[in-house]
């Protein structure tokens, strides 16, 4: 286990990054997590994104596949790369407080 | 950790004595502790830490193969430097050889004897998989493929419909409403496979090579039974779980009843498949390449023509240790780009010396060792960095994921592309 530290407070992490429990994820978290991988402010974009991510995670115990989110959001996927740098996985289901998917991400 | 009991040592040792595995034997006892391996090793120049230096994990297993399979080790352990396989042994086999490995095989080539360094990590990890002692994601991973068919756990609907999108994509881009991803179609030249990360967050890949297809004009298809191109456990070295995936393809392949494999940008699923594929399930493959060997092929018979000026930033290539030092597929990637790029700049080293990207050997899937994976990549993100390049290439999906996170960590300011989407976008396809 590890932790990341920003604005003074302290988030238990695995090694990875990624939440431990994902239930204690709060909007709050999500931004902390953000600022974290350098997202200063989380727009109307990034929350569209994080909330069909928490959704899907919610009812099905996964990370949606990126046509999924692409579908619900109306965003391009380039548009998903750049609003989060490190990648829907790393990036985006980062701050959505999910466990880190399996395979090569 | 789980403790150890003696059913446990027993399923380990019986790696260690395989009496017709010739090979193992004198590569555990042939290391001359010159040292040499040390600054070939990502691990130990970064960290500078002795315990990380290569001769050390060969020792780790060889310590015990003295200790269960040798009079001397038996009788007097201490005087061979033997070691019981117990749970601090364990533990420290777990930490060097899952965690602070990527077999990367640089070693390897460096080792002044010869010895297979990366074999015997293997053996090791065999030894520790048996035990049940596989780090969990990991482990995780492996499961996924075991129990749904890819390592993702991607359900077919869910395949099926982001293959349909891509499809859609690559009409509009083509502008030929027939242009088409053929699906679970038998009989065709190339049954094609996929990293399933493509599918599930990164499908620019898939449209690429599908417009490259398009373009050479290839019969082709992918498959839902089976198009996975990964075998997680080649990294957790279970022999019966990479059986079992291996045999999967070879038996899709028979189903529908292509030419040819044709294994996508995956450097440990290039090998998996094609060079261990064989040994796992007792039997040789059909024909199967890598799509990097096929590409250069259309482009040197003139199936493709790339445009040179369509690519005008610089270039820089990644190469995947799999491929490249242990697969000896070295200068099919640099005719690709020599080809379709303005401006092409090699890493210093490069090739069969190149460095590895740090997401290796299972690292970027196992959570536990994530801090060290990161900082063993500064030794790539320093190569990068004095390339000046603006764009990396890399025929793998695994070092492009690795590569796109120390992108972002240590502010190298690049893209990561596939070969297959640095190919698509040198292509101008006209129409009739």
């Amino acid at each position: 286990m590890s932790t990341i530290e920003i604005e003074g407070k302290t988030i238990e992490v695995g090694g990875d990054g990624f939440l431990i429990e994902p239930d204690i994820w709060d909007k709050e978290l999500a931004r902390l997590i953000a600022k974290y991988d350098g997202i200063e402010e989380l727009n109307e974009k990034h929350w569209a994104i994080i909330n069909i991510i928490r959704d899907n995670y919610e009812k099905k115990g996964m990370a949606p596949m990126i046509r999924v989110i692409c579908k619900e959001t109306g965003l391009k996927l380039r548009e998903i790369y750049q609003l989060f740098p490190l990648g829907p996985a790393r990036g985006a289901c980062r701050v959505a407080g999910l466990p880190k998917p399996d395979g090569c991400v | 950790m789980e403790k150890i009991t003696k059913d446990k040592i027993e399923c380990g040792l019986e790696v260690l004595k395989r009496l017709q595995d010739s090979k193992l034997i004198s590569h555990l006892n042939s290391c001359v502790h010159c040292g040499l391996c040390a600054d070939s090793c990502l691990y130990y120049l970064a960290t500078g830490d002795e315990r990380m230096i290569p001769a050390g994990k060969v020792d780790m297993v060889s310590a015990i193969y003295r200790r269960y399979c040798t009079i001397t080790g038996k009788v007097f352990p201490a005087l061979v430097g033997a070691r019981e396989l117990d749970d601090t042994n364990i533990r420290e086999m777990v930490d060097l050889l899952y965690g602070a490995c990527t077999m990367c095989g640089r070693c390897v080539k460096h080792c002044s004897i010869g010895v297979d360094i990366e074999y015997v990590i293997r053996t090791g990890r065999e030894m520790l998989a048996k035990m049940g002692y596989v780090p969990e994601s990991l482990q995780a991973t492996v499961d996924a493929a075991l129990t749904s068919g890819n390592n993702m756990a991607i359900p077919d609907e869910d395949f099926l419909d982001t293959i349909e999108w891509m499809e859609e994509e690559l009409q509009d881009e083509l502008n030929d409403p027939t242009a088409t991803i053929p699906i679970n179609q038998p009989g065709k030249n190339i049954l094609y496979t996929l990293n399933p990360r493509e599918p599930k967050f990164f499908p620019l890949s898939i449209s690429a090579m599908a417009k490259i297809f398009y373009a050479a004009k290839e019969s082709w298809t992918l498959s839902t039974g089976m198009y996975d191109v990964t075998n997680y456990a080649y990294f957790s070295s279970h022999p019966g779980h990479s059986r079992i995936i291996a045999q999967r393809m070879y038996d899709e392949l028979q189903k529908m009843q292509a030419k040819k494999l044709v294994l996508a940008e995956c450097g440990h699923g290039a090998r998996a498949n094609r060079w261990e594929g064989p040994n796992y399930i007792g039997r040789e493959f059909p024909e199967t390449v890598t799509s990097v060997e096929l590409i250069a092929g259309y482009i040197k018979s003139g199936r493709i023509r790339p445009d040179r000026e369509l690519n005008r930033e610089v270039v820089t290539l990644h190469d995947p240790c799999n491929l490249v030092r242990s697969g000896g597929i070295v200068k099919e990637q640099r005719y690709i780009l020599k080809n379709t790029v303005k401006n092409f700049v090699e890493m210093t080293p490069h090739g069969m010396d190149n460095f590895c990207c740090g997401g290796g050997g299972g690292q970027l899937a196992m959570s536990e060792y994530n801090d060290r994976r990161i900082k063993i990549a500064g030794i790539k993100a320093e190569q990068i960095k004095k390339t000046g390049a603006a764009i990396v290439a890399t025929p793998c999906h695994n070092c492009v994921d690795q590569l796109s996170q120390i992108n972002v960590t240590y502010r190298l300011n690049v893209q990561i592309k596939t070969m297959a989407e640095i190919v698509a976008d040198s292509l101008i396809i006209e129409h009739p």
